[in-house]
């Protein structure tokens, strides 16, 4: 596993419903990072198909694996580069069922995916109208890191990024589909996750309009003691490299040892005040 | 909540930079040669006619006005085109009093001294123009309504809120005028009474019964789900008055929605066939 890794923050708009023009894209953008010398290329949350997409959900989601993933592994394959991105999932078992997913592929194929844990439905969101929420936090070991995924308001629930963590992630990578309503609270959040759990944690949100709806950008990563290593520019389509390092990790540990310091008899009392709010 | 006029403050420049972004994006993904607007010289279409200006450029950009014997008023068409030069807006006047004379008398039950039927008569004509001239010349209409107004239901249904997007739609009376004035409206345009111009010296303020400064207050409280009586407390107002808004409120979301129908089918236009626009 490498020490150091370039990512580049892919913060796209996309054609809604048009997933051949994002894909198109995403295989334009993933070509430029490498020629930036980047290991891992990050695309926002439904990247694929756009975010705004209502009903059109039913029709634009696929299982994963599944023809889009096959392209952007293919693409993987081509450049070198480990890719995330997000898409609209259809359960291969049941035919039916819709998640929210991001999915990280690899030079040597799919890796493996995670399906959203918490949809926002309230406000202008809708999500759990159309997804089944997902039920696990997910690492996975590869030549870039040890690589958590989680996707937008995922990021309010502390309990997520924390399970990732322990889970074992260096590197934690939420994908995003925020409006610019939203944007102080994602400021504080992102970095109030990465430093609670001293991990590293980029974050890629998607950028222009959709049905009135300005999506801020504002990338980012952000360091194990909360600090932004790089951003992207807010509301527009950009593109950042930036570096991990880390073995910065073991420093920040013994700075801020979060980790060291968890009280698991405190989970159980969590979980009994939880059930009854 | 404090419900202090600092709660309607906003960062202007960014809201000219959203709202601009927002019209240029949405002319765009429609591929349409522009936009089309009815100017009035009031408030309301003299920010939108700033605002696309600003957006797509003046050239691109053709403001109508609809003036009518009895509503005439030469100031408001002199602001008009003052706020069309320094935008550079191409202007086209069109007088509807032909028009408006052909429906009072081919009406058989038509009522002279019905001023509220007769003036949306008005209004609904103004939309008729604006189309007219969107099919022509491949253009969308662009709106001028506010969300003072259209939280009160002051407006003509299918009339003067009848467009493809409403830009302003999501501000308060109150933070137009300061938009405007950020936008290089002069001071006297930007603070001059509003009207919908149905009939002669109609006041808008007059008819709501009260002044935008509090009315706005009233309607950000309800926003953010204060009670009438916490809103009563804070701007020192009675109860009675402030329920009398949020009535007036709830009862005009007819005006806001597509009309209602009977659900018999499996997905139903208007209630759950949820799908996104085909531009933004």
């Amino acid at each position: 596993m490498k020490e150091k890794i370039k990512l580049s923050l892919i913060q796209m708009s996309t054609q809604r419903e048009n997933k051949k023009a994002n894909l198109k894209k995403m295989e334009m953008l993933t070509a430029k990072a490498k020629t930036q010398g980047a290991d891992l290329a990050i695309f926002p949350e439904l990247s694929l198909t756009g975010y705004v997409i209502r009903d059109q959900l039913y029709e634009l989601s696929e299982t994963i694996p599944g023809p889009s993933t096959q392209k952007i592994e293919e693409l993987a394959k081509r450049t070198g580069l480990h890719i995330i991105f997000g898409m609209p999932e259809l359960s291969e078992k049941t035919k039916a069922t819709l998640y929210n997913t991001s999915v990280l592929v690899g030079p040597a194929g799919f890796i493996g995916k995670y399906r959203k844990m918490y949809l926002p439905t309230h406000s202008v969101f809708e999500e759990k109208r159309y997804f089944r929420v997902g039920y696990d936090a997910t690492t996975f070991e590869t030549p870039v890191g040890k690589i958590g995924l989680c996707i937008c308001y995922d990021l309010f629930f502390p309990e997520v990024t924390r399970l990732t963590r322990l889970k074992g992630a260096q590197l934690i990578v939420a994908i995003s589909a925020s409006p610019a309503v939203r944007k102080n609270y994602f400021e504080v959040i992102t970095a109030a996750r990465a430093l609670e759990n001293t991990v590293f944690l980029a974050y890629v949100n998607l950028a222009g309009v959709q049905e009135g709806l300005q999506f801020w950008g504002g990338s980012r990563l952000i360091s194990p003691t909360g600090e932004i290593i790089a951003k992207a520019k807010y509301d527009e389509e950009d593109f950042v490299i930036c570096e991990v390092n880390y073995n910065d990790l073991r420093g920040t540990e013994a700075f801020i040892p979060t980790l060291r310091d968890l009280r698991p008899e405190l989970f159980e009392k969590l979980k009994k005040e939880a059930e009854c709010l | 909540m404090k419900l202090t006029p600092a709660v309607l403050d906003m960062d202007l420049s960014y809201v000219e930079k959203r709202l601009t972004r927002f019209i240029k994006q949405y002319v765009e993904s429609t591929e349409t040669s522009g936009i089309v607007l009815g100017l009035s010289g009031g408030i309301d279409s003299n920010t939108i006619a700033a605002l696309s200006a600003l957006a797509i450029g003046g050239e691109r950009v053709l403001g109508l006005i609809l003036p009518e014997k009895e509503t005439y008023n030469q100031k408001d068409i002199e602001d008009a085109k003052l706020v069309a030069e320094k935008f550079g807006i191409k202007t086209q006047i069109c007088d509807i009093t032909p028009a408006l004379e052909g429906f009072y008398s081919s009406i058989p039950v038509f009522d002279q001294k019905d001023r509220l039927c007769k003036g949306n008569i008005k209004a609904r004509s103004r939309m008729i123009y604006l189309y007219y001239y969107a099919n022509r010349f491949n253009k969308i209409v662009c709106g001028s309504s506010d969300k003072s107004e259209s939280m009160m239901g002051y407006f003509t249904k299918w009339g003067d809120v009848a467009a493809d997007i409403s830009p302003i739609m999501d501000l308060y009376k109150t933070q137009v005028r300061k938009l405007a004035e950020h936008l290089g409206i002069p001071k006297e345009l930007a603070t001059k009474p509003a009207t919908p111009a149905l009939w002669p010296n109609q006041s808008a303020e007059n008819e709501l019964g009260i002044k935008y400064e509090v009315l706005d207050l009233i309607l950000f409280g309800l926003e953010h789900f204060m009670k009438p009586q916490e809103i009563a407390e804070e701007l020192n107002l009675e109860t009675a008055r402030v329920e009398k808004v949020r009535s007036r409120w709830l009862a005009a979301e007819h005006k806001r929605r597509m009309p209602l129908t009977a659900k018999l089918e499996y997905r139903t236009v208007g209630a759950d066939f949820r799908l996104p626009r085909s531009t933004y």
